[in-house]
């Protein structure tokens, strides 16, 4: 009896001490990745830095036109995946009567979620820079962007709609509003915080992204601010990449650290912007 | 056909329909079209090469001036490097989410809940230039190897990358098992390991798979980190399951050669019909851990 109590007891302080060792490792490494994304990348940023364009292949000078080039980008794709994904999921949550239809957009919304994203680029590359001819440019990166971020942004909405108090239309509709005016007044409104917080979490995962991008849309060196939508651009992931393909070069792998740094500030930023708005704009009386 | 083309076609259909209606018929049916155009362009630009006589697609040698495309060693590739990223992440993952959701301790959850979801943010290109700076020289010197560029360092980078994933997913399933089941199993006497491996556990054991299989598909579909750190070499290892050696993953030959081939070409075409096997196991993976999810409630 005694024996078994003990082998319990001992079996009890193993399992304790290997689950402590795990978060313990855990931990560890997640905050050796940090801190060496902050400790190098601290010491490669200035003001120089952050407003210089790049010179001698990224080796000197600053990484001004890709900070630009990088939020032209997913700004204008955001602009572009914003009213689709509204529409979207107004349509599954007030117009679509069929359920087959439903799960077909679900679904493939789950897919579109799926896909790897150097497919995307592949995609990009063969339907708009070749079948559509447009050239590397931009805007395809875009609007490659924006589809990425649609299951995101779109799924966030309708989830938001679907989060509505039925009794706020059930009001509404015994006050002898129409469904487009229940529409107007209180499912878009009451579902804003789902797309504010959508679109900011599409943006943070989106700025990140390299490979949709690096076929179809940036060149490397030379580019400055485009000026029409089929001009390549430059960006932080892209630029991160060239650099890091040097790695054998301290001055360029410094540079890397300071891009990179601020590719993980910038999204940082998108991604506390949006706990921010869903804490904030969500309905009251909903939250 | 006239018929169809009159001018009342149009009236027909939308007639009845309001502004509002319309907007949203159209938002679903162009993000319906953009899913479907996606898949029929790889399907259409795949066709060359699997039409291509001696393509030798299953085949173990990559050798495009020769006709040669066979997707074996890349296949293998990015299999072996998800079993070693596998290895790494879901232990400690598993481990870790069960101090962290079984901890009462609500204020260190929400701290370790948010670092993490810090750390899911993090840019794949990043991971890649730590493996370039520091873990390919480890790896390197720990095994006296001329280049870390290796496997092992690609599986245990993406092993580093999915943790942050499974470990959050997996606490979310283990945090979902209602208090009740814990508090009775106590006062039955169980200890911690055993109210863990008797109720928990069996209990969790969907949402944990649903979080494994999620996992998996961001494994297989990673690009960036493991294109710097994998080497690029089209062979199979040899021995078949030594780690020391460079590789390639279906990804990272994705990432090194499309901009290099030419548009049409059966070189090309090869490349995509890797991108459409890839596509269709991220899918199915992704799917199928949905299903799971949606399992575990009901079951609780």
């Amino acid at each position: 009896m005694c024996d078994r109590v003990n082998i319990r007891h001992t079996k009890e302080r193993c399992f304790a001490l290997v689950l402590r060792a795990s978060l313990l490792i855990c931990a560890g490494t997640l905050i050796f990745l940090l801190g060496s994304i902050f400790v190098k990348g601290i010491g490669a940023i200035s003001l120089q830095f952050l407003f210089m364009p790049a010179m001698e292949f990224g080796k000197s000078g600053g990484v001004f036109y890709q900070i630009l080039g990088s939020m032209l980008m997913v700004l204008v794709a955001a602009a572009l995946v914003v009213p689709l994904a509204i529409g979207t999921s107004l349509f599954q949550y007030a117009f679509n009567t069929r359920t087959s239809i439903g799960y077909l957009l679900e679904q493939s919304l789950y897919a579109l979620n799926a896909i790897p994203s150097i497919t995307y680029g592949i995609f990009g590359l063969i339907f708009f820079v070749n079948f559509l001819n447009t050239g590397i440019s931009w805007f395809v990166g875009s609007m490659i962007l924006a589809i990425m971020m649609l299951p995101t942004t779109t799924l966030s909405t309708y989830q938001a709609m679907v989060a509505i108090p039925k009794i706020y239309h059930e009001n509404a509709a015994a006050l002898g509003l129409s469904k487009s005016q229940i529409i107007w007044r209180v499912t878009l409104p009451q579902s804003f915080h789902g797309i504010v917080t959508g679109s900011l979490i599409g943006l943070a995962r989106a700025i990140g992204e390299t490979a949709p991008i690096m076929f179809i849309a940036t060149a490397f060196s030379g580019v400055s601010v485009p000026k029409s939508l089929v001009e390549p651009v430059s960006t932080l992931p892209t630029h991160i990449l060239e650099l890091a393909q040097q790695s054998t070069d301290p001055q360029a792998l410094q540079n890397a650290w300071g891009a990179s740094l601020i590719l993980v500030l910038l999204v940082s930023g998108f991604s506390l912007l949006a706990l921010f708005a869903r804490s904030r704009l969500t309905g009251r009386g909903q939250k | 056909m006239s018929r169809s083309l009159s001018p009342t076609w149009p009236n027909r259909i939308f007639g009845k329909l309001k502004g509002l209606q319309i907007y949203a018929l159209i938002s679903a049916a162009l993000s319906l079209s953009i899913v479907l155009t996606i898949i029929v362009t790889l399907f259409v630009q795949s066709g060359p090469v699997l039409l291509a006589e001696n393509s030798g697609l299953m085949s173990t040698s990559w050798n495009p001036d020769k006709g040669q495309f066979g997707v074996l060693p890349m296949l293998f590739g990015s299999v072996f490097v998800m079993i070693i990223a596998v290895s790494v992440a879901f232990p400690l993952g598993l481990l870790a989410a069960v101090y962290i959701a079984e901890t009462r301790s609500s204020r260190l959850r929400r701290l370790i809940k948010f670092f993490l979801e810090m750390l899911v943010g993090i840019p794949s290109i990043v991971y890649g230039l730590i493996g370039v700076a520091h873990l390919n020289i480890w790896v390197a010197d720990i095994f006296d190897l001329q280049s870390g560029r290796v496997i092992l360092t690609a599986g245990i980078l993406l092993g580093i990358m999915i943790l942050p994933t499974f470990l959050t997913l997996t606490e979310d399933a283990i945090s979902a098992i209602p208090t009740k089941f814990r508090e009775n199993a106590k006062s039955l006497g169980l200890y911690r390991h055993e109210v863990f491996f008797s109720v928990i556990l069996p209990q969790a054991k969907t949402g944990i798979a649903g979080a494994g299989l999620l996992a998996l598909g961001r494994a297989l579909g990673e690009t960036m980190a493991v294109m710097l750190v994998i080497g690029s070499l089209d062979r199979l290892p040899s021995p078949l399951f030594n780690p020391l050696s460079s590789g390639q993953t279906i990804t990272s030959k994705l990432g090194r050669e499309v901009a290099e081939s030419a548009f049409g070409s059966v070189h090309f075409s090869a490349l995509v019909f890797m991108s459409l096997i890839l596509v269709s196991i991220t899918v199915i993976l992704t799917i199928t851990s949905r299903y799971l999810f949606r399992k575990t409630p009901e079951n609780v």
